[in-house]
């Protein structure tokens, strides 16, 4: 390389190279074939440019999916272990996501501190109350998700502390295969051969050969075919009681009709008792006219009520001058009687 | 350059066959170093340079643009659709655009544009050094005070890694496209949630990772052939042994590429 010929001026006009030999094999290659290309400076500069402007336009696309022209804000979410959590997996919010985990550290009190940056546009769905998960499922990667149930509660500060419970499909296996064996031995239980559930399924068994028996579900019931059919014949007694009742019914409906007719239709009771009532009503007025006149005539007896009450007043004085008159007549006719010859020999004779 | 010729001849036609094999990738990667060097030199760039540059990067990717695009279109649709309907089958279907952006648009299409452009432009154009080589062209352009790295080398490699670049950028991008709509119809209500994936899956990472191999592709898959139809010497110096040893040697560095990168992304 060192014997390399250096270039010309560049003060000189551009001038193209010795062409190289033509050659079947040099025309392999694209340019093998000497065709001038017109503008061929315009063309390749154009190509030049092109490639660039992908490039960068792929550029500014992958910066903009990334958020880096988005505002943030930080949440730093504190959880116990830090199994699943990688930077760049994603917080999601009813399965959008809203935020992007920037990395994962510990803090001085020795817990997972999980540094979260919130895009600020979405930011409004995480709130003081808002609850955050970390689930690591069977399948997939741990997913961070964030649940708000109060959106009326104020919007999560930028810089908020929060909590964030874990779920291990993992940690949970263990558990579940424990109570699972509970269940298997509590079925095994349950199923042995002096097992209530089969004795249980004895008497079902006994009980839907009863079921398929003549009587039924009667006899299933009552457990032997008496019972089973005397309450057959109750029943059909019931039917021939509530054939006899509909009859009555129908006969009571009839009664009905025919009391219908004769009270309200034409010329029936009610007609008659319309009347009545007139005529009724025509007597009592008579007898108000009656009872006015009894009552001028009472009137006029108590005015001579009155007066005889006056006149017994005036009796008392006329009585006492009567009986002081008959007083003195007595005592007029005593004094005569003392006298001659009307007098008598007033004597005792004892026995 | 002369001395390190002189032993490189040394070496390759007296040792064994395994230092025979790490001469020569040591000559590849000498040979790689000093084109990247030469590249980023602007002292390489004269007026024949500029116009090969030109003309090779115009002649080996604009021709071929349209057709690997359509091809990839293809491709993609086909993939979309297998993983769509076997995640949907399993019921894992929110995985189904992640897996095809991982799989296809970062794992496959670099390296699918890298193998084309190989194919299409850097393995005939090493094939074509070495037929210059044969006819004498070089010692022209060196009777002409031209040096024929500058003028006849470096354009091609850099055109190879244009043109690598160019087309897997493209392919990427229709890739992506076509999957949404693949995914989600022709509408714009999965926009979102497809940025959203398409973020969460180009970490910065794993973007690195990506570019370098988009890169290290390319320059791969430029330089290999170059070197080879520039060193063929321990064998007869054929176009065919050129181009056969730099496909082999190529395919072997892209499949150390690929398997770095999924180290770097998933291990």
């Amino acid at each position: 390389m060192a014997e390399t010929t250096p270039p010309p001026p560049s003060h000189e006009p551009p001038k193209p190279p010795p062409k190289a030999p033509e050659t079947p094999v040099s025309k392999s290659e694209p340019t093998g074939r000497n065709v001038p290309v017109r503008n061929l400076e315009l063309k390749a500069t154009m190509l030049l440019a092109f490639t660039v402007a992908l490039i960068v336009a792929s550029a500014l696309f992958l910066l903009r999916a990334r958020g880096y022209f988005e505002p943030k804000q930080q949440l730093y979410l504190i959880a116990d272990n830090a199994d699943g959590v990688v930077a760049g997996m994603d917080l999601t919010f009813s399965g959008f996501a809203i935020g992007t985990v920037k990395k994962a550290s510990l803090n001085e009190a020795g817990q997972v501190r999980v540094e979260v940056d919130v895009i600020r546009k979405d930011a409004k769905w995480l709130r003081t109350s808002s609850v955050f998960t970390l689930v690591k499922n069977i399948f997939g990667p741990a997913q961070l998700r964030a649940y708000s149930g109060v959106l009326t509660d104020p919007p999560l500060p930028d810089g908020a502390e929060r909590p964030v419970l874990r779920g291990d499909f993992n940690e949970e296996v263990g558990r579940v295969i424990g109570a699972t064996k509970d269940v298997l031995d509590n079925l095994n239980q349950i199923t042995s051969e002096n097992s209530e559930l089969n004795r249980s399924m004895a008497n079902l068994q006994s009980f839907t050969q009863k079921l398929q028996g003549r009587r039924g579900a009667l006899h299933a019931i009552f457990g032997n075919e008496e019972d089973a059919r005397k309450l057959v014949q109750a029943v059909e007694r019931a039917n021939v009681a509530m054939a006899e009742i509909q009859r009555l019914a129908q006969r009571g409906d009839r009664f009905v009709q025919h009391a219908d007719t004769r009270v309200f239709g034409a010329n029936g009771i009610a007609d008659d008792t319309q009347a009545s009532m007139r005529q009724l009503q025509g007597l009592l007025t008579d007898a108000r006219g009656s009872l006015q006149r009894v009552d001028a005539v009472l009137k006029e007896a108590q005015g001579a009520a009155s007066n005889v009450r006056e006149a017994t007043a005036d009796l008392g004085p006329l009585r006492a001058e009567v009986e002081a008159n008959l007083r003195k007549i007595e005592d007029m006719i005593n004094d005569l009687q003392r006298k001659w010859p009307f007098a008598k020999d007033r004597k005792i004779e004892l026995p | 350059m002369t001395h390190l010729s002189t032993w490189y001849r040394t070496v390759s036609h007296t040792s064994l066959a395994p230092v025979r094999w790490a001469a020569a990738w040591a000559r590849i990667t000498f040979f790689g170093a000093v084109m990247v060097v030469r590249a980023f030199s602007p002292r390489s760039y004269g007026p024949e340079t500029r116009y090969n540059l030109a003309r090779h990067m115009y002649l080996d990717t604009a021709p071929i643009l349209g057709w690997f695009t359509v091809l990839i279109a293809l491709f993609t649709l086909i993939i979309t659709r297998i993983v769509i309907v076997t995640s949907e089958s399993y019921g894992l279907s929110q995985y189904a655009l992640e897996m095809v952006v991982r799989v296809l648009v970062v794992e496959l299409i670099p390296l699918t544009a890298a193998l084309f452009v190989a194919l299409r432009c850097t393995i005939p154009s090493g094939a074509a050094l070495v037929e210059m080589r044969r006819m004498g062209h070089f010692r022209t352009l060196h009777r002409r005070r031209l040096d024929p790295i500058a003028v006849e080398v470096l354009p091609r490699l850099m055109a190879g890694i244009f043109a690598c670049i160019t087309l897997a950028a493209l392919s990427c991008v229709v890739a992506g496209v076509l999957a949404y709509f693949a995914v989600w119809g022709f509408t714009s209500a999965g926009m979102d949630a497809y940025m959203h994936t398409t973020g969460r899956v180009f970490s910065p990472m794993f973007t690195f990772i990506f570019c370098m191999k988009t890169l290290f592709f390319a320059i791969a898959v430029s330089v290999i052939p170059m070197a080879s139809g520039l060193n063929n010497i321990e064998d007869d110096g054929s176009r065919e042994s050129a181009a056969l040893q730099g496909l082999v040697r190529m395919f072997g560095v892209l499949l150390v590429l690929e398997a770095l990168s999924l180290v770097g992304n998933y291990i």
